[in-house]
């Protein structure tokens, strides 16, 4: 049989501690179960539980302080072989500073086993107490909480969805429950409980008076594994307007254009429709938004550049036109107002005082609804302008799941009546 | 590159994360983890359309573990983040670091500090780069300045990831990633699957030894005929804990050589020297694009400016110190209130001539270059 441990070991633990115990009856485990070396590897947390690689010929990855779990979790969706095996081994301060990883492995239920070797105390640091002491442990280490009792690391495991939990005695059939463990198919969790001579606990009759019951908890799950999927070149879908000759554009072209409204009423979508039609009319388009992080509440405003020539720049430096939807729109807007060549107004918005442009008026909200006034306005606006047919618009549009609505946004332009204020 | 006159090529209108993220996948990046945040949503979503691997992960501590888990089984994983989740992550990536595991951070900057405004960009997170790796190590840090660069550095990002077997960081911001621009997909070059340098010998194979590319041949944990370790403390060339012994502190001044000596191998920038120039605007990242406007006004305007686009903010190349010291008069244009590319240059006792272009809730413009330009 394939040997897990190194030859001649050297155990690092001091006289007495449970690691020991520990660390032979994991790799007597996982000889029984007939693991060659190589097709295991253990991950370690750091801590007392964390200096055990030396003693292991299998493969060893020794990382972070309470993140060893989440560690072998990706190690073990990375590996395609399902014989091999992933064992994870950190200790209770270890396992409470990555609770939440613990969890999220058992709802997945992850197919590793993660051994928690409790002895009670943060052995590295001078002995305090952890949330997975006894309580007259965590009172004998001066913590002061020793009313509150500790987690029961396994019922967490459990009710999270780990196929298999258990809670054992360093001291006792500790190697029946790993070879348990390792018999599972999904998340198998072995709490070990155990002596720290320097700090803990120290005989065993302490041992069995203080630790939480034994117990085992099993659940019969489907274990997870990240399917890899095989999916198309994203530039396959991108938005590719073609450009039509018909609708050309000058050369020498260069246009800003300010779309302001409300979030939720479609300012963005008519901002990268301009963007789209741009390019079809053999420009080249830049559009970027501006938005509370609510994306149905507060102001929304989109820039959209249209040029003859590469847009090194985008941002709108002199808006040609600016347009404007709602009252929202009107206050986020108004800094760029002042040196806007035009701008575009729902009829229900009062024209901001000192505007010395043109300003055309027309009842968008009315003829589109909130949802479709903005895409109104600016197909209002190029009609208007001259910048482009408004079948541009609506090609573009096409494509889009939306494209009924839009279309229908678009059209009602056609029937605004406008002022020129 | 080459920028065809508008109307030619193949012309799409595309985010800058659809770009980072398929060039990403076509260089070999395979898994991507994260916890979505603005601003980088469209990494994220445009992730779990093209990855082979995708998972989304309950935070960000998580998501930087399980990539590092990934990474040392052979896979290539990318996330998408931002400054509140990366704080989370640093711990993890200086592990990466040291147990030089390959991965791609995608670094989307929005205004801090804290929590900040998520939907306004930024370019705060540089010095913060700079001393990422405890001990001062360089991670290696690309910045794309406009979106052919998304997609050209998010390849050399994955390339520099593996040959050097760091995470890399590819520093962007919201406006670089959530802009939709005109790209012809015709002019952007191909990208190659990168190569792994892996570990073909008979062994007995010592996981940290590494020969004269100071990079050790890779091997993923579980494999069928040789042993590995990989290891976060301090370690000699056989992975296993070594504290300060002279093998432990060898491995680890290596760790600071390899992205050192070869970093004129991701070493990218954009220089257009003008002859008559006095002047050197210096930018990066999105106010590149102002830098490049402005440097072409003040040229049509009689006064002929020179201008360094740097690509490779960490390390910082040679050329582009050089190029710096070149010129009396420096103006460093960058979207933050500090001066955070100007202080990495020069320190907090900065240089005679040497001043700065700066911005916050906004993007720095054109015409705030050229103002401190002709000042």
């Amino acid at each position: 049989m394939s040997r897990i441990l190194v030859e001649s070991p050297s155990y690092p633990y001091c006289p007495g501690c449970t690691h020991t115990t520990a660390a032979v009856a994991i790799a007597r485990a996982l000889e029984a179960a007939g693991t060659d070396p190589l097709d295991v590897v253990v991950v370690t947390d750091i801590g007392c539980c964390g200096i055990i690689d030396p003693l292991l010929a299998c493969h060893t990855v020794h990382g972070l302080h309470g993140r060893a779990v989440a560690l072998g979790m990706g190690i073990r969706l990375g590996i395609e072989d399902p014989r091999k095996r992933v064992v994870v081994i950190q200790g209770d301060g270890g396992a409470t500073i990555g609770l939440q990883h613990l969890l999220e492995a058992s709802r997945l239920n992850v197919d590793m086993t993660v051994i928690v070797l409790n002895n009670m105390v943060y052995g590295m640091t001078g002995g305090q107490a952890s949330g997975l002491s006894a309580r007259e442990v965590r009172e004998m280490r001066g913590m002061g909480d020793g009313a509150v009792p500790p987690y029961d690391l396994c019922s967490l495991a459990h009710a999270a969805g780990a196929a298999y939990s258990a809670r054992v005695l360093a001291t006792g059939d500790l190697q029946a429950r790993l070879s348990a463990a390792l018999a599972v198919r999904g998340l198998s969790l072995v709490e070990a409980v155990g002596i720290c001579h320097a700090y803990g606990i120290a005989s065993r009759e302490d041992l069995e008076r203080l630790a939480a019951p034994e117990t085992v908890l099993v659940r019969d799950r489907e274990p997870y594994s990240m399917s890899r999927r095989e999916l198309p070149s994203l530039l396959d879908g991108a938005i590719r307007p073609r450009p039509s000759p018909e609708w050309a554009s000058l050369p020498g072209t260069r246009l800003g254009v300010v779309i302001a409204g409300s979030a939720g009423e479609g300012v963005q979508i008519a901002a990268e429709l301009l963007a789209s039609a741009g390019i079809a009319i053999g420009l080249r388009s830049t559009k970027k938004g501006e938005y509370p992080i609510t994306v149905g509440k507060g102001f929304s405003t989109a820039e959209v550049i249209l040029s003859s020539d590469r847009i090194e720049y985008s941002a709108i430096e002199r808006p040609d036109v600016v347009i404007v939807t709602s009252k929202e729109g009107m206050d986020a807007a108004r800094g760029m107002l002042g040196n806007a060549a035009a701008l575009v107004l729902d009829d229900g918005l009062e024209v901001p005082g000192g505007f010395t442009g043109t300003c055309m008026s027309a009842p968008f909200r009315k003829a589109a609804g909130a949802k479709g006034a903005a895409l109104c306005a600016l197909a209002y606006w190029l009609a208007e302008s001259g910048v482009m047919p408004l079948e541009a618009l609506e090609e573009v549009a096409g494509p889009h799941r939306h494209a009924v609505e839009l279309r229908r946004a678009i059209e009602s332009s056609r029937t605004c009546a406008g002022n020129i204020l | 590159m080459a920028h065809p006159a508008a109307g030619g090529g193949d012309l799409v209108s595309a985010d800058g994360s659809m770009l980072v993220i398929e060039a990403l996948a076509r260089a070999g990046a395979d898994a991507f983890v994260g916890y979505p945040i603005t601003p980088t949503n469209l990494i994220f979503s445009h992730a779990n359309a093209r990855f082979p691997l995708f998972r989304s992960s309950t935070d960000e501590i998580s998501a930087a573990q399980t990539m590092s888990g990934l990474s040392a089984a052979g896979k290539l994983p990318v996330t998408g983040t931002s400054f509140p989740g990366f704080a989370l992550m640093l711990e993890t990536v200086n592990m990466a670091f040291m147990m030089e595991l390959p991965m791609v951070i995608v670094l989307g900057q929005r205004m801090g500090p804290s929590t900040g405004s998520a939907t306004t960009g930024a370019q705060g997170d540089l010095l913060l780069l700079r001393g990422a790796i405890s001990g001062g190590y360089a991670l290696p840090v690309l910045c794309p300045s406009n979106p052919e660069d998304c997609w050209t550095l998010a390849a050399e990002a994955a390339k520099v990831a593996v040959s050097l077997r760091t995470p890399v960081v590819l520093l962007t911001s919201k406006e670089m990633l959530m802009t939709r621009w005109t790209v012809d997909l015709s002019a952007l070059p191909e990208v190659r699957r990168v190569e792994w340098p892996a570990y073909d010998g008979d062994g007995p194979y010592v996981p940290y030894r590494a020969g004269e590319g100071l990079v050790p041949p890779f091997l993923p944990t579980c494999d069928g005929s040789h042993r590995t370790r990989f290891n976060a403390s301090t370690h000699d060339e056989t992975g296993l804990i070594r504290k300060a012994s002279p093998g432990a502190i060898a491995n680890t001044e290596r760790l600071w050589r390899k992205v050192r000596e070869r970093a004129g191998e991701f070493a990218f920038l954009d220089l257009d020297a003008r002859d008559g120039a006095s002047t050197l605007i210096v930018s990066y990242g999105m106010t590149a694009g102002a830098a490049r406007v402005a440097a072409a006004r003040l040229g049509k305007a009689g006064r002929p400016t020179s201008l360094l686009v740097l690509k490779t903010l960490l390390p910082l190349p040679q050329e582009a110190l050089d190029a710096i010291s070149r010129y009396d008069r420096v103006v460093v244009a960058e979207e933050n209130l500090t001066g955070l590319l100007r202080e990495m240059l020069h320190g907090t006792v900065g240089r005679e001539g040497v001043t700065g272009v700066n911005a916050i809730g906004r993007m720095v413009s054109p015409d705030d270059i050229i103002k401190e330009v002709r000042r």
